[in-house]
């Protein structure tokens, strides 16, 4: 094999060689027969003659030799390859588009591919044995009111409580061996606004040794470094090493400053490594010493929770181990001193390390991935079929071309050969382009979709190449598909004197594709459509602050020891205040959209406790706090100057809060009582609106109640949520972008330790609840939009194509009398029934296809919208007219003169 | 692989089996194979130079005959064959096939006995 192979590779090489030596082993041939007849008597003139007769055609002799030789099929791909691209080159603008929308096609689709593969389908990198490791995921049901009920169905978590952790730990042998970590937080390192955000997990002193990783340079963390007494080392990524110093031995012996703790960088980990999730991580620390620093001494008892991860021994089953597991848990449940507010009945269940390969189903964000995916794959067919029609319209065009390469026998394969090489080279060429595209646009499209999963992985790396080169294989040959069977069945090809006969050809299949197109349109314009909505209806939700122009500077959120400093907060406060771009001040003990904090009570006289899930929460505010902020007082008054410590005790609820307690009554004049046994009334003496601190449903608006700050000090909890929490609430003129830096200036001088981040305009805090529909929006608007121009094109030279070739006939309807204006509907129309056609074919598709899109839809919204498929039927109708005007109006301007003088 | 030609007017592949099997006689360049089949056969098979080139090029670049540029007897340079190891095995091979397919002829030819 390998010989013949040899041969032929060097026949390929030495071919002007072989051609002198085949033309001398034929002359010595003719020489040796001439010889013999000769010798038999022949006279010389007669046995040349006769020699020349009986060899035939040497020419011919030669030429099927040549072919033995075995490079001819070569010869002939090179012949076809430099026709496709003399073709090419002759119609540059054909050449263009096809090229650019399937390199828009695969281009996009690479790094989508590559992205899910990561998600779905490869083990993390770096991980020894991965399908050993194993994700611990823990079901277990809700406790919905508290009353240790446990109804609903269970719900599967990766992550587990210290307690129950640890209870794994301890039957080791039975299980495998248990590590854990926790999910990458992002952490300044260092204080003060120039500290970087680093992004790091707390790992135990096992798991990397467990995951199998090797450092490029150093050591990994150990089990003796889990341990709050030894000196707290650090392993880094490869990206962060590149980034921050100039070699990896640079990096060893490095300090960094979490939680005013400094560790000491001990190791380096291997490019692309990211531990068992695809989130970029920049440093690992030892569990204990980085949680001791957050939590204290007691972080054991106080509902820490890690992600468990097991290796298991050869021979053990997932099964086995899962129950075992289990029994574990339930037994560490049975002992907790928390046992009520914990479901006895939860099941361990082992499954892969890929997260979301695991019971949980998908988050929005993983949803949005696959369906972004799903909106590519489209593009790309959408690119393909276009790709199709277009060299169908060619064939049609060269159907002279083609008919005397047949009549010249290249066969109907030969035909069909050349169609699909000129498409492959064609897809080729689009394939080089896609790979730029798909190193620009790679890199965008991770950070919009997946933010968080921002492993360190090249642009363009292995599967996104090999993607691109399967891409072009298949849309090459795909595409090919209909014009070769086309070509070959057509029997009028073969009449090459067919001027008028062929006009006819090739248009049902090239009018098919105009429908698929228009189809696969309207798909993508629906769901534009639908996503918009959601967009809108999501964007205009009302979350209760006047979002625009507010900023909050968070004081607390750094490890303190002591009360906050009143008087550089009041200090921060006056420098805010003269601030030209600044309107006013308030503070707070939470910080708007961001999170809240309960204490105990209050009680309620007839209400044994509250009806609520969660919360209440309380904010403890100035008296100006409402209006800065923005929250409506919808009954009664909001806090004033006048109410200080040695007033009457007030207190504001918000609407959830008194709808909730006092259902069809007014909760002004009604009291709260704080402490066990105090009957002192706090009076509610104003109902505000609800905020949507959180998410951005009705349902999320959490109970809140507000007392003065001016009457805090009575109350020791009150007084201590005051001394530790505050947040300023700061009313800009204009857009906030303004405010913010002079802002970030006077922190820094008064409050240094604090970080850059707990300066938030609202409005940038909001964004990343709307991102779905902000994302989905844009990339189905784009992706339609290029389908629409790309299916107009199609359309348009369809329409033009016919008529064209039927311009006689309205010539002959002229002079027969036809008005232009009829002969112009009647093209328009035929424009318009085949996008109707694609306007049936793709609200029943999208129908079908719209189950993807519903669980990413905002607040149930339905992706059947009536209102969005008009919309998007009305555009691709819209569009399809306009595409056809042109050619119509040709039809309708044709000269009767001309086509008489035809006939 | 390649088509046969219009003028091999021997059944397919047996020009190889008989190039072979002259070959096993010694190396010989084209004309002297092409005569030695003629005369064995007593003139019955008279091989084609349009089928006897394509076909030795053929059997070559498979490997089954190798190729050397030689002086002939009558001191004119001439390319001589001589069969390969493989070549001679291939010859075993094509040699059964052709005794089963002129056996099976032969059967269907007198089916009586």
């Amino acid at each position: 094999m390998l010989r013949v192979l040899y041969n032929r590779l060097r026949s390929i090489w030495h071919r002007r060689q072989k051609d002198a030596e085949l033309d001398e082993e034929i002359r010595f041939h003719l020489a040796e027969e001439v010889e013999e007849r000769v010798d038999a008597g022949l006279a010389p003139e007669q046995a040349r003659a006769e020699t020349q007769r009986d060899f035939g055609n040497v020419l011919l002799t030669r030429e099927l030799t040549r072919e033995a030789w075995g490079w001819a099929p070569v010869e002939r791909l090179l012949q076809d390859i430099g026709s496709a691209f003399r073709m090419m080159r002759r119609n540059t603008g054909y050449t263009c588009a096809v090229v650019l929308t399937l390199a828009l096609g695969i281009g996009l689709n690479a790094p989508m591919y590559e992205m899910l593969s990561r998600l779905f389908l490869l083990p993390p990198p770096h991980i020894e044995d991965p399908g050993a490791v194993h994700r611990v995921w823990l079901s277990e049901r809700n406790d919905s009111d508290d009353r240790g009920v446990f109804t609903g169905p269970a719900i599967p978590w990766d992550r587990m409580q210290w307690s129950e952790f640890s209870a794994l730990n301890a039957d080791n042998a039975l299980v495998g061996s248990v590590v854990g970590y926790t999910a990458p937080r992002s952490t300044p390192n260092g204080r003060g606004q120039t500290a970087e955000n680093l992004r790091v997990s707390w790992v135990t002193g096992e798991f990397l040794d467990l995951l199998g990783v090797e450092p490029t340079i150093g050591r990994l963390i150990g089990p003796e470094d889990d341990d709050a007494a030894a000196t707290p080392v650090a392993v880094v990524s490869d990206g962060y090493q590149r980034a921050s110093f100039t070699s990896p031995q640079e990096a060893l012996g490095a300090t960094l400053e979490f939680d005013d703790v400094t560790y000491i960088v001990v190791g380096v980990l291997p490019p692309g490594f990211s531990g068992p999730d695809p989130d970029g991580v920049d440093v690992w620390l030892p569990l204990e010493p980085a949680v001791t620093a957050l939590r204290g001494d007691r972080w054991r008892n106080s509902g820490f929770y890690l992600r468990p991860l097991v290796r298991l021994p050869r021979g053990l089953t997932v099964e086995a181990a899962g129950a075992a597991a289990t029994a574990a848990v339930r037994a560490a449940r049975a002992d907790s001193r928390f046992r009520d507010s914990l479901d006895p009945e939860a099941t361990v269940v082992l499954g892969s390390i890929l997260r979301t390969r695991g019971p949980s189903s998908p988050s929005g964000e993983i949803r949005l991935a696959l369906v972004v995916g799903g909106v590519t794959l489209l593009v790309l067919l959408i690119a393909t079929v276009n790709m199709s029609n277009l060299l169908l319209v060619r064939v049609a065009a060269r159907r002279r071309e083609l008919a005397v390469r047949n009549a010249l026998g290249a066969g109907r394969w030969g035909v069909g050969r050349l169609l699909a090489i000129e498409s492959l080279v064609l897809a080729t060429v689009s394939g080089a382009v896609a790979l730029a595209v798909a190193a620009v646009a790679g890199r965008t499209l991770r950070l919009t979709l997946l933010p968080e999963h921002q492993g360190t992985v090249d642009a363009l790396n292995f599967t996104a190449v090999g993607f691109t080169g399967f891409a072009v294989l298949a849309v090459g040959l795909c595409a090919a598909i209909a014009p070769a069977v086309y070509a070959a069945r057509s029997r009028q090809i073969e009449r090459l004197d067919s001027s008028r006969g062929a006009s006819t050809l090739g248009t049902p299949v090239r009018t098919g594709l105009i429908v698929v197109q228009a189809a696969l349109s309207l798909v993508l314009l629906s769901g534009t459509a639908v996503f918009y909505r959601s967009f809108e209806a999501a964007r205009q939700v009302d979350v209760g602050y006047a979002k625009e122009n507010l900023v909050t500077v968070d004081l607390a959120g750094f490890r303190r020891t002591g009360p906050l400093d009143e008087a550089a907060i009041d200090a921060l406060e006056s420098r805010l205040r003269s601030l030209p771009d600044v309107l006013d001040v308030a503070q707070g003990t939470n910080s708007p959209m961001w999170g809240w904090a309960a204490m105990p009570g209050p009680r309620v006289e007839g209400l044994d406790r509250l009806p609520f899930n969660e919360g209440p929460y309380v904010g403890l505010t100035t008296s100006n706090f409402f209006r800065v902020a923005g929250l409506a007082i919808v009954e009664g008054r909001g806090f004033t100057e006048w109410d200080r410590a040695e007033t009457q005790k007030v207190a504001v609820v918000d609407t959830t809060f008194a709808h909730g307690v006092w259902p069809g009554r007014s909760a002004v004049g009604q009291c709260l009582f704080f402490g066990e046994t105090s009957t002192d009334c706090t009076t509610v003496v104003g109902v505000v609106e609800s905020a949507l601190d959180r998410g951005l449903l009705d349902a999320d608006r959490a109970a809140v109640y507000y007392l003065p700050i001016s009457q805090a000090s009575s109350n020791p909890i009150q007084a201590g949520f005051v001394n530790n929490m505050r947040t300023l609430v700061v009313r800009t003129r204009r857009n906030t972008a303004r405010a913010v830096q002079p802002t970030l200036l006077a922190l820094a001088d008064l409050f240094p330790d604090l970080p850059r981040d707990n300066v938030r305009s609202l409005q940038t805090v909001f964004a990343p609840r709307i991102r779905t529909w902000t994302i989905g929006t844009g990339l189905f608007g784009a992706s339609a939009a290029l389908a629409v121009l790309l299916a107009a094109i199609g359309l348009y030279a369809v329409i033009a194509f016919g008529v064209r070739q039927h311009e006689l006939e309205f010539g002959i309807r002229r002079a027969l009398g036809a008005r232009s204006s009829r002969l112009l509907r009647m093209v328009l129309a035929r424009g318009f029934f085949l996008a109707a056609a694609g306007v049936v074919a793709g609200t029943l598709a999208a129908l079908w296809a719209g189950r993807f899109v519903e669980p990413l839809l905002f607040d149930g919204r339905t992706p059947r919208d009536p209102l969005a498929f008009a919309a998007a039927a009305l555009v691709l109708l819209t569009i399809a007219v306009m595409a056809s005007f042109l050619p119509a109006r040709r039809a309708s301007r044709a000269d009767p003169r001309q086509a008489l003088e035809a006939e | 692989m390649t088509p046969a030609s219009p003028r091999n007017q021997l059944l397919y592949g047996t020009l190889d089996l008989l190039i072979l099997r002259t070959l096993v006689y010694g190396p010989a360049h084209g004309h002297a194979i092409a005569g030695h089949i003629q005369r064995v056969s007593e003139d019955a098979l008279r091989i084609e130079t349009g089928s006897l080139y394509p076909a030795l090029h053929r059997l070559e670049a498979r490997g089954w005959i190798a190729a050397k540029w030689k002086t002939s007897d009558k001191g004119k340079r001439a390319r001589y064959y001589r069969l390969t190891r493989t070549g001679r095995r291939q010859l075993v091979v094509e040699q059964s096939r052709w005794q089963q397919l002129s056996v099976a002829v032969t059967r269907v030819l007198r089916p009586a006995e």
